[in-house]
């Protein structure tokens, strides 16, 4: 059990319905969107739940994935995943700033 | 008796040594395959990247005619325009960008074999002897008989059995991915052009 970062390639071509659906697929399986693309999208979520993400109509093919700090963009990427990670995270009540 | 030696030569580790081999190298052909589909996703994805934005401030002096300085003229304060420059985009592929596909590698195998032989050997042996003795006597005749008996039993239990069990285990690594498919990056000194930098991510 364990959080991982993955490919979710789409298949056939882009269209705003699949990328919903896979990314609401994404969600229930308690996991987040870190980036949405032409082709697929880059989620994180545990590992036990790539069966049902794969398993999805419109999903091709479900791939772990890294980010290389070496990479060109490494830095930006890490930028925009941290952005649209912050999105999603729900914070309750409770929590608050630390004493 | 039990022969250890016979009983273990009878395990068919050859076979259960080629079945482990030919089950892991068929799944290392699938997860790599799989691997390179992705490389093909990661490859085929680009996305327009923009190197830099360069943010400039200008001054940006603004004159409030309500106000009078010491001198008697319209106060002057200072502010900023900031001029944003975005550069050229251009085209990076989640492969070039740093997104790197996950290969797995089965790193370490193992075959458990147990066994446990067990033999029991038991006897026993019993023998037990009467002897009777009767005699009688009158006036003209003595009479006596002599009666023995011997009773022998034995008897001889012989168990013999073997468990066996065999566990294979093997450990599934994520590994980098192959050096020669990762790409290459050609920087090419804009003010100094002989000034070439080859790298791989």
């Amino acid at each position: 059990m364990a959080f991982q970062m993955y490919m979710v390639a789409f298949k056939g071509d882009f269209s705003d319905v699949v990328s919903r659906s896979v990314q609401q697929r994404v969600r229930q399986s308690n996991g987040v969107t870190l980036m949405v693309m032409k082709t697929g999208i880059i989620a994180a979520f545990d590992d036990a739940l790539v069966p049902a993400i794969q398993s999805h109509p419109d999903v091709k093919l479900v791939g772990g994935v890294t980010l290389n700090p070496q990479g060109f963009a490494a830095e930006r990427l890490q930028r925009i995943f941290a952005e649209n990670l912050s999105k999603q995270i729900e914070v309750g009540h409770e929590s608050g700033p630390a004493k | 008796m039990p022969n250890v030696g016979a009983e273990l030569a009878s395990v068919p580790f050859g076979k259960m040594i080629y079945d482990m081999a030919s089950a892991i190298a068929r799944s290392q052909i699938a997860l790599d395959k799989a691997s390179i589909q992705l490389v093909k996703v990661l490859a085929s994805t680009t996305f327009d990247y923009v190197p830099d934005v360069t943010e400039v401030l200008l001054p940006n002096p603004k004159t409030i005619p309500s106000v009078l300085d010491s001198q008697g003229n319209p106060l002057v304060v200072t502010g900023v325009t900031v001029q944003s420059v975005v550069g050229d985009s251009f085209p990076l592929t989640l492969l070039q960008a740093g997104v790197n596909p996950t290969f797995y590698s089965f790193t370490n195998s193992t075959i458990e074999v147990k066994m446990s032989i067990t033999s029991t050997q038991e006897s026993s042996n019993t023998l037990s002897v009467g002897v009777s003795v009767t005699a009688s006597a009158d006036f003209l005749f003595a009479s006596g008989s002599v009666s023995s008996h011997v009773n022998f039993t034995t008897s001889n239990k012989y168990s013999y059995s073997v468990t066996g069990s065999s566990s294979m285990s093997t450990t599934l690594a994520p590994v980098p991915p192959p050096q020669h498919m990762m790409p290459r990056f050609i920087l090419v000194n804009a003010i100094d052009p002989t000034k070439v930098t080859v790298s791989q991510s």
